[in-house]
């Protein structure tokens, strides 16, 4: 007996878009794909990608992370090598935390420096985040926009602050993550917003906002679905690729609590927790995942066949 | 595929008899289509009509029922493949194996260990809700002896994974706790037999969903009628490929053939079961067997079900009440935000990301976030003073100074006209939490002088 199985053919696709490597490097392409996750029918040109998060602020990190990357956790850009000649990771989203006033305080000059100092050692595509404080990230994307010797995308662009970020990123060629709080309606209007300022589409990726486990996975992964559903079905301001950063896996009291006794040993918590946050992310249709555990950069793109 | 409304008309009297409460046919058939009526409510319905209708308004994806009482566990009726589009109702259920040969210690060792996966997250309990007996004796009595003790050791349904010989014995022993019967694929015929004399849910195992075609209508043929399909994948990438088919079959072909809760057997020599079952829980799978009993492993996976068998329309809450963040003092600061869940962890997570120690007070809104509430009328001058005066934060704190949440900045005089305190705005967004906390003023905390 032959079973006729079902299709959902979609009248759109996904926008490729590329991080852009430097000399050397490989390049990622995330999107082109015309289906959801896990179907056997259409198109899907890219599997999703996985990078690793370096931060440059001092912080306390959690066992798990600490037993795996605690002895690099000050040289971010021997711990970027690291990540991307040893754990695999396709690209690295640099954090510029340390800028932060509550952080460490670097200064602007600091935080360019350090992306130039990064895209010389590694020629791994590269997506810069600012560091959350409004008035220093307003200072930081113009610094780093200028700082940066080869193409990388600035992360991120929102409703506030897209003219800025945008322009910057114009005017020296990079790209731009797009977020919005887990809100499709959001996602699109900041897409809108930066097709107005003549900002290329192929340039544009969407953080829908990515809860950790526990803490609101359950909204990311509907807004996911729901933009990815949009985006196929030909609303184009959504056709883009999606990154969900699993940071706030790690902010998670279960990724880091190591006094319940009854919930395991935390160190195998801790990145359980992280590959739970990115493989729900990935069943939800992500076609980029940012995690901190160097083991989870495997594990990940072990289920990043689609 | 479901009937429009006019469709449903058609076969309706069209009487306009209001027999059934409506005021016409059209309206009656209105209320069918959007399934908030049922066909039994027209008694002069045709026999035609009550069958197509009845045939439609059938889960596109059966109920079965595994166990019984509290624990029993509720597999697939569900109706949609997007949780956005209305929800998913039942979440998937988690067995964990036992062996039947394993020595009386360790047997007991590993029923302790089953029974401790279960934690309280949110307010809700969140639990392992199977133990799955595997028959690897061969020896009826034994794996019959096996499967009562795990039952009562383990306190709750079984998954019976054995061949038909120790099954059949299983079966007699276990029957009046509902056991789900998992046999080989080579014994469905005995054991699809043993279902259909004593009422029982059947796992139906074969490869892929062609297997699956083939062995289906062999058990319905034995008179089984509680399916559970189980399309036997070597890999997860099979797994959630054929998960996502049998769902889609379900909801998109409306196929009854094939459209049963789908079960995995995760257990060894099955590569990453952990990978396996984070996919398989938010696409489809209805029922998982693990081996591990590893807290570190069953914490994530029962939270990820959790998050996403929450339903979109019915926001988990909080308990509304007084929560201490850090160690406080009576001169810590009072944050005032609302019982939605994310609301609450979001706020809670910045204020322990300052290190300020301060008191969080979580008003009951019904779950709403800071603005919907105010919007809906429910977080107000008169209900924030209410909650000041009520629920016990002036005995813990000596001073009279509320931060309130930027977005409703506008309630702080109307808060300071109904109580005796004093109104913060704190800032629009949670994130700026850490930074506003470490640079307020001590000064703002100190006794209230009379």
């Amino acid at each position: 007996m032959t079973v006729v199985l079902p299709e959902q053919k979609f009248p759109g696709r996904i926008l490729p878009v590329t991080l852009p490597a430097g000399p050397g490097g490989t390049p990622v392409t995330a999107g082109g794909q015309n289906v959801l996750p896990f179907t056997p029918e259409g198109e899907r040109p890219n599997p999703p990608a996985v990078g690793m998060e370096v931060r440059s602020g001092v912080e306390e990190l959690p066992p798990a992370l600490d037993a795996a990357i605690g002895k690099l956790a000050r040289d971010p850009v021997a711990l970027s090598r690291r990540c991307v000649d040893d754990w695999g990771a396709r690209f690295l989203f640099l954090s510029l935390d340390g800028c932060h006033p509550d952080a460490g305080g670097r200064s602007v000059a600091d935080g360019a420096a350090l992306v130039r100092e990064l895209l010389a050692a590694t020629p791994a595509p590269v997506i810069v985040g600012g560091c959350g404080d409004e008035d220093v990230d307003a200072r930081l994307f113009p610094a780093v926009a200028e700082a940066a010797p080869r193409p990388v995308f600035l992360s991120y662009a929102e409703e506030k602050n897209y003219r800025l970020v945008a322009g910057a990123a114009l005017a020296y060629g990079h790209g731009v993550v797009s977020w919005s709080p887990i809100d499709i309606n959001m996602a699109k209007q900041i897409n809108l917003l930066l097709a107005d300022l003549g900002f290329p589409p192929e340039r544009v990726l969407i953080d829908p906002l990515t809860g950790g486990l526990g803490y609101g996975l359950e909204y990311t992964c509907s807004i996911v679905e729901r933009i990815r559903l949009a985006g196929l079905s030909g609303d184009a301001m959504l056709a883009r690729p999606v990154l969900c950063h699993l940071g706030d896996a790690w902010k998670a009291r279960e990724s880091a609590d190591a006094s319940e006794g009854s919930w395991g040993d935390v160190v195998a918590r801790g990145r359980r927790w992280e590959e739970a946050t990115g493989l729900a992310c990935l069943s939800a249709g992500a076609d980029l995942l940012v995690c901190r555990h160097p083991g989870n950069v495997a594990r990940l793109s072990g289920a990043a066949w689609r | 595929m479901a009937l429009t409304a006019l469709e449903i008309y058609k076969l309706l009297p069209k009487t306009n008899c209001r027999d059934c409460g409506f005021p016409t046919c059209l309206a009656f058939a209105m209320q069918l289509a959007a399934g908030k009526a049922t066909i039994d409510l027209c008694l002069p319905a045709s026999e035609e009509a009550k069958e197509t209708l009845g045939a439609a308004a059938a889960p596109p994806l059966p109920k079965v029922v595994v166990g019984t009482g509290e624990r029993a566990v509720v597999l697939g009726d569900e109706t949609v493949l997007f949780r956005h589009e209305k929800t998913f109702y039942h979440p998937t259920a988690i067995a964990v194996s036992v062996r039947d040969d394993l020595e009386p210690a360790a047997f007991a060792a590993r029923l302790a260990a089953v029974r401790a996966l279960s934690f309280e997250r949110v307010g809700q309990r969140i639990s392992v809700d199977l133990v799955a007996v595997r028959c690897v004796s061969g020896d009826p009595a034994r794996y019959a002896r096996a499967a009562v003790a795990a039952a009562e050791g383990a306190g709750l349904p079984l998954v019976l994974l054995a061949p038909a010989g120790p099954l059949a014995a299983a079966a007699e022993a276990s029957a009046a706790s509902r056991p789900l019967l998992a046999p080989p694929p080579s014994d469905l015929g005995a054991a699809a037999r043993i279902a259909a004399e004593r009422k029982l849910p059947l796992r139906v195992r074969a490869r892929g969903i062609e297997g699956l075609a083939a062995a289906l209508p062999a058990a319905r043929a034995a008179g089984a009628k509680e399916l559970v399909a189980d399309p036997a994948p070597e890999t997860p990438r099979e797994a959630v490929a054929d998960a996502v088919q049998v769902r889609r079959l379900a909801i998109l072909s409306r196929n009854r053939d094939l459209a049963y809760p789908t079960a995995f057997d995760l257990c060894a020599p099955f590569p990453d079961p952990f990978l396996a079952a984070a996919l398989l829980i938010p696409k489809y799978g209805s029922l998982l067997v693990l081996d591990t009993t590893d807290p570190a492993d069953l914490l994530p996976l029962l939270t990820l079900r959790q998050n996403v068998f929450t339903d979109p329309q019915r926001p988990i809450q909080v308990e509304p009440g007084v929560y201490a963040v850090g160690n406080v003092t009576p001169s810590s600061p009072v944050l005032i935000t609302t019982n939605f869940s994310l609301t609450y962890f979001t706020v809670r997570g910045d204020t322990e990301a300052s290190k300020t120690p301060a008191y969080l007070l979580i008003a009951d809104v019904d779950g709403m976030s800071v603005l919907t509430a105010w919007a809906a009328g429910k977080f107000t001058g008169e209900s924030i003073a209410k909650m000041l005066s009520g629920c016990g934060i002036e005995e813990k704190v000596a001073h009279r100074t509320l931060i309130l949440p930027g977005m409703v900045a506008r309630l702080s005089g109307r808060i300071e006209e109904l109580s005796k305190w004093r109104v913060l705005v704190g800032p629009q967004e949670s994130s700026a939490l850490p930074s506003y906390l470490r640079r307020l003023p001590p000064a703002a905390f100190l006794p209230a002088n009379g």
